[in-house]
């Protein structure tokens, strides 16, 4: 394979795997504080992408066309609005059923995602059909034996790994990190404590919600087209990068993210079968790593006492 | 057929860095009662997991009845003839009373597909044979009980819960039976017609052997022949309670002086 | 125990049994006019109706008959029950899409009674049951285009490949547990999807033809004649949909009131206790995984011969949620509340089509408000009684 086509692949998959890993932080950090799975996690990231277009047919219609102002305003919608959201889920959905059995809070976010899906379709206008999502970012690029490096591509990248690195920074360097920390190991204790319980697990989902509508933006601009499925596919991946790093771990997630990301980079190109099973062979390696390792390629701790 | 039912040999367990357990030797005679004792965090559940299977040792060996029994299954552990209740009792509170016993009586349970599924007349000989059983069972401990066997164990409260799960141990007949803290959560009045109970079935299963771990001293007072003390998973004490209860060491263990 | 008094549960006077046949037959009687009702206001007075009679049987003391008569007379008024069924399919005749529609409705119920051993009795959820629902047709397909094989056999076929696919998910499955596990069979039913649309061998996006079933020189799509009457095709596929749901209702009831059902109550409720006393948890999961696909893949073989034409569409994740539903809504382990389920959730759409549009939204918000509200679900499980009328405490 030609360099330039290598390279290609690479940027794209440094990109997805970007993605991957922010969706995948916010399943890791609702388990850790409440060991649960909230699967509606896609799904808030799809409603986040249509809130930030949203924004952006509403800034065109008030005569804004700066595209630096215009993603700034996305994002601060976007975000403030999936990360309330986030809160709200946790609140009415997820903590009145902590006490019962940990698989129905799964079911219940399940159904929750399959709602939100699905009011989006018939209710947003057209909803059904993909929406043309604006190309905001400079488009012009290097060129680099064969392959061209799009400054978009880097500067999506670089903000996405920057969010990462400001999670990591929050949760391991801030009081609000230390309470999150504090509630994820042990709950009685933390309350003991004096720290405000329930207000931790809102802040936490709250800020899980807010990356994964930065990850829908960032999907937006890069594929230009925002459409009411896209959470789906989105949200499983970032539960299979979850799982597949180890719940309950935030460099578990990035691994899990890049990972698949590279999967399916490989089945794409690399292997005797068409493209189009990059999905099926992505998918089919997860299942068998999960048979290979049950928990996860960094283990969760064992929660099962005797 | 020798004394000794159970030995310990230089037991050991890590979790990580953690000892749990460390170098126990232990032996349990037939027909004995044995108090586990320690504070919190002093290897006694350990052990127990480490018996039934629930956990592998680090070191050391196991030996039940004659053979090693070390790092066994569960499941093997269980048929061997060793049955255990749980810390936190570990019920299936939505199914009914005749059906957490008969969860602990499964090794005589014949759960081929064919048979549970077409030879009807077979299966329904056998579950009115183990009801009997079951019933009789539960009827020593209380015949009001025994008179409510289809009741969901959810609706019972937490002496009854106890009792329960101490014939689900029993049903199966075995030759050791673990109590975990059988006191727990109950009021004294409540552990002290438990201590009866347990003394009552000891009675009616002769040579049953029983360990028990226990925080209420005076259960371990009234009912344990000896006693085992463990302190940061290691054996610090053994012998009769007045012994132990007089050993300077384990006064500073529980008391935390040096 | 043999003097304890048991309260009168008799419902004005008449024996349990007398009580029960007029249930079926009244239920029938509502079936058969609501499958063939075509105005959606006529819909909507047969669904207020019917609600009005559940909360009816409840306040009139009918409901305890019921239970008496089941649990008294279980075997004839299991007799009674698919008799009725059969009525009312030769009642519709020659009725074409009512007769689908119930013919869809008993496969579905099919697979929701296959979901519940492994979902409400094992504790697995799968999240793939649309795809199993899908190999069974695809094997249907495949076979019925390429191979002599007897269509009952084929039927069979279905089943066996459906568990021989379930087969692959087995190590994963069964050596993970909640999470873990759900992630597995979410992750399969999306691959599944996917694989079909490009996998040009089976159809692509566009799908497959299926053949038509035919036994002992019976051709399945050719219309029955009944007293001179030219029936609907339909009527074949709806009497082996029947019989298909009626024995995979006796199947997991069989199981469930079974040493086998306690040992996987035993398992869903506490895998570690159920280990310390030597229960197979392995053993119970991979069976209970097994049977329970086998239904689906019968039912979903089945279903491709019916609609004869198949594509990917059908078998999406979505669809494997809405099974999910049907269990869910039901009640955990509880087969008659499964039946009602499948029920709501597939016959309700399609005869009111205003909700058709809405369907997947409307179910997955009910089944948020039943998780939130009635987690046991529309009629709970009882507690497991081995034989009904064996009784030895009263």
């Amino acid at each position: 394979m030609d360099i330039g086509l290598f390279g290609q692949y690479l940027a794209n998959g440094v990109m997805l795997g970007t993605m991957y890993a922010l969706v995948a932080v916010g399943f890791t950090l609702f388990f850790g504080v409440l060991d649960v799975i909230k699967f509606s996690h896609g799904d808030v990231l799809m409603l986040g992408s249509f809130t930030g277009f949203t924004v952006y047919i509403g800034l065109l219609s008030l005569g804004i066309e700066n595209p630096w102002v215009m993603i700034a305003a996305i994002l601060v919608v976007s975000i403030i609005t999936t990360a309330a959201l986030g809160a709200i889920i946790a609140r009415y959905l997820v903590l009145p059923l902590k006490s019962a059995p940990p698989l129905n809070i799964l079911l219940i976010t399940l159904m929750l995602g399959t709602a939100i899906r699905e009011a989006v379709r018939l209710f947003y206008p057209d909803g059904s059909n993909p929406k043309a999502f604006p190309a905001l970012l400079p488009t012009a690029s290097v060129d680099l034996g064969g392959f061209a490096l799009r400054a978009d591509s880097v500067i999506l990248v670089a903000a996405g790994i920057a969010v990462i690195i400001g999670l990591n920074l929050v949760i391991n360097r801030t009081r609000l990190g230390l309470a999150i920390r504090a509630v994820a190991q042990d709950e009685e204790t933390a309350k003991i404590m004096g720290i405000n319980y329930t207000m931790i697990v809102l802040v936490t989902f709250a800020i899980g919600s807010g990356a994964a509508a930065f990850a829908g933006i960032m999907n937006g601009l890069y594929y230009n087209e925002v459409n009411f499925g896209m959470g789906l596919l989105l949200g499983l991946i970032g539960f299979c990068a979850a799982i597949i790093g180890g719940l309950g771990n935030i460099y578990g997630a990035i691994l899990g993210g890049f990972l698949f990301a590279g999967l399916q980079t490989i089945g794409a190109v690399a292997l005797p079968f068409a493209s189009a099973y990059k999905d099926v062979f992505a998918f089919g390696v997860v299942i068998a790593l999960m048979a290979w390792k049950p928990t996860g390629l960094i283990a969760e701790r064992s929660s099962d006492r005797v | 057929m020798s004394e000794v039912l159970l030995e310990f040999k230089n037991l050991g367990k890590n979790f990580g860095g953690v000892r749990a357990l460390d170098g126990f030797d232990m032996q349990v005679k037939r027909g004995e009662i044995i108090g586990l004792i320690g504070p919190n965090g002093s290897g006694k559940t350990t052990s127990f997991n480490l018996m039934t299977g629930i956990y592998a040792p680090s070191q050391g060996e196991v030996h039940f009845d004659g053979a090693d029994i070390t790092g066994m299954s569960a499941r093997k552990v269980y048929e061997a003839g060793i049955a255990r209740t749980f810390q936190r009792s570990r019920l299936c509170l939505p199914l009914s009373i005749f059906d957490n016993i008969m969860i602990g009586n499964h090794a005589r349970l014949n759960t081929g597909l064919w048979f549970n599924l077409f030879q009807r007349r077979a299966l329904r000989g056998q579950v009115e044979e183990f009801y009997t059983q079951a019933r009789d069972l539960v009827a020593g401990f209380s015949e009001d009980l025994a008179g409510r066997m289809f009741d969901p164990v959810g609706s019972l409260p937490m002496i009854e819960r106890r009792r329960i799960e101490i014939c689900r141990a029993l049903i199966s007949k075995p030759k050791l039976l673990l109590l975990d803290e059988p006191s727990a959560g109950m009021t004294h009045d409540e552990t002290a017609q438990m201590m009866d109970d347990i003394l009552a079935v000891r009675d009616r299963m002769g040579g049953l052997s029983i360990i028990i771990i226990e925080h209420e001293m005076g259960v371990i007072e009234r009912l344990c022949d000896q006693c085992v003390v463990l302190s940061y998973g290691r054996k610090i004490s053994e012998g009769s309670y007045a012994h132990i209860a007089a050993d300077p060491e384990v006064q500073s263990a529980y008391l935390g002086m040096d | 125990m043999q003097n304890k008094t048991i309260p009168d549960t008799r419902w004005m006077g008449l024996p349990h049994l007398a009580v029960g046949l007029i249930v079926i037959a009244a239920i029938a009687l509502f079936g058969w006019q609501f499958l063939l009702a075509d105005s959606e206001i006529a819909v909507l007075g047969m669904v207020a109706l019917a609600a009005m009679a559940a909360f009816g049987v409840g306040k009139t003391g009918l409901n305890k008959s019921m239970s008496a008569a089941m649990r008294n007379h279980g075997r004839s008024m299991n007799i009674a029950i698919l008799l009725a069924l059969v009525c009312v399919i030769f009642l519709l005749g020659g009725e074409h899409f009512p007769l689908l529609m119930l013919t869809t409705t008993l496969l579905y119920m099919t697979v929701a009674f296959g979901l519940n051993a492994q979902f409400g009795l094992t504790g697995m959820v799968n999240f793939a049951g649309a795809s199993f629902f899908g190999v069974g047709a695809y094997t249907a397909a495949v076979l019925t285009n390429h191979s002599a094989l007897p269509p009952i056999l084929i039927l069979v076929a279905g089943g066996v490949f459906s568990a021989l696919i379930g087969c692959l998910l087995i190590v994963p499955v069964v050596r993970t547990a909640g999470h873990y596990s759900a992630v597995v069979t979410i992750a399969f039913s999306v691959m599944f999807k996917t694989f079909l649309e490009v996998n040009d061998v089976l159809g692509g996006p566009q799908g497959l033809m299926v053949g038509p079933m035919k036994t002992f020189g019976w051709d399945f799509n050719s219309s029955p004649l009944l007293m001179g009457m030219e029936l609907s095709f339909y009527v074949n596929y709806a009497l082996l949909g029947a019989g298909l749901a009626a024995l995979a209702f006796m199947f997991v009831q069989r199981l469930e009131r079974s040493w086998i059902g306690l040992t996987l109550d035993s398992v869903r409720l506490d895998e570690t206790a159920s280990a310390c006393f030597g229960l197979n948890v392995v053993r119970a999961k991979v069976l209970a995984f097994t049977f329970g696909n086998i239904l689906i893949g019968i039912a979903g073989a089945l279903y491709g011969m019916m609609i004869s034409f198949i594509a990917p569409n059908s078998f999406s994740f979505s669809d494997s949620l809405l099974m999910v539903a049907i269990v869910l809504l039901g009640g955990l382990g509880s087969l008659w509340g499964t039946a009602l389920a499948a029920v709501i959730v597939v016959l309700l759409p399609e005869k009111l089509q205003i909700l058709q549009e809405y369907r997947f939204l409307l179910f997955s918000v009910v089944v948020i408000l039943m998780l939130l509200f009635r987690p046991e679900g529309l009629m709970p499980r009882k507690v497991r009684s081995y034989f009904p009328n064996w009784r030895p405490e009263q």
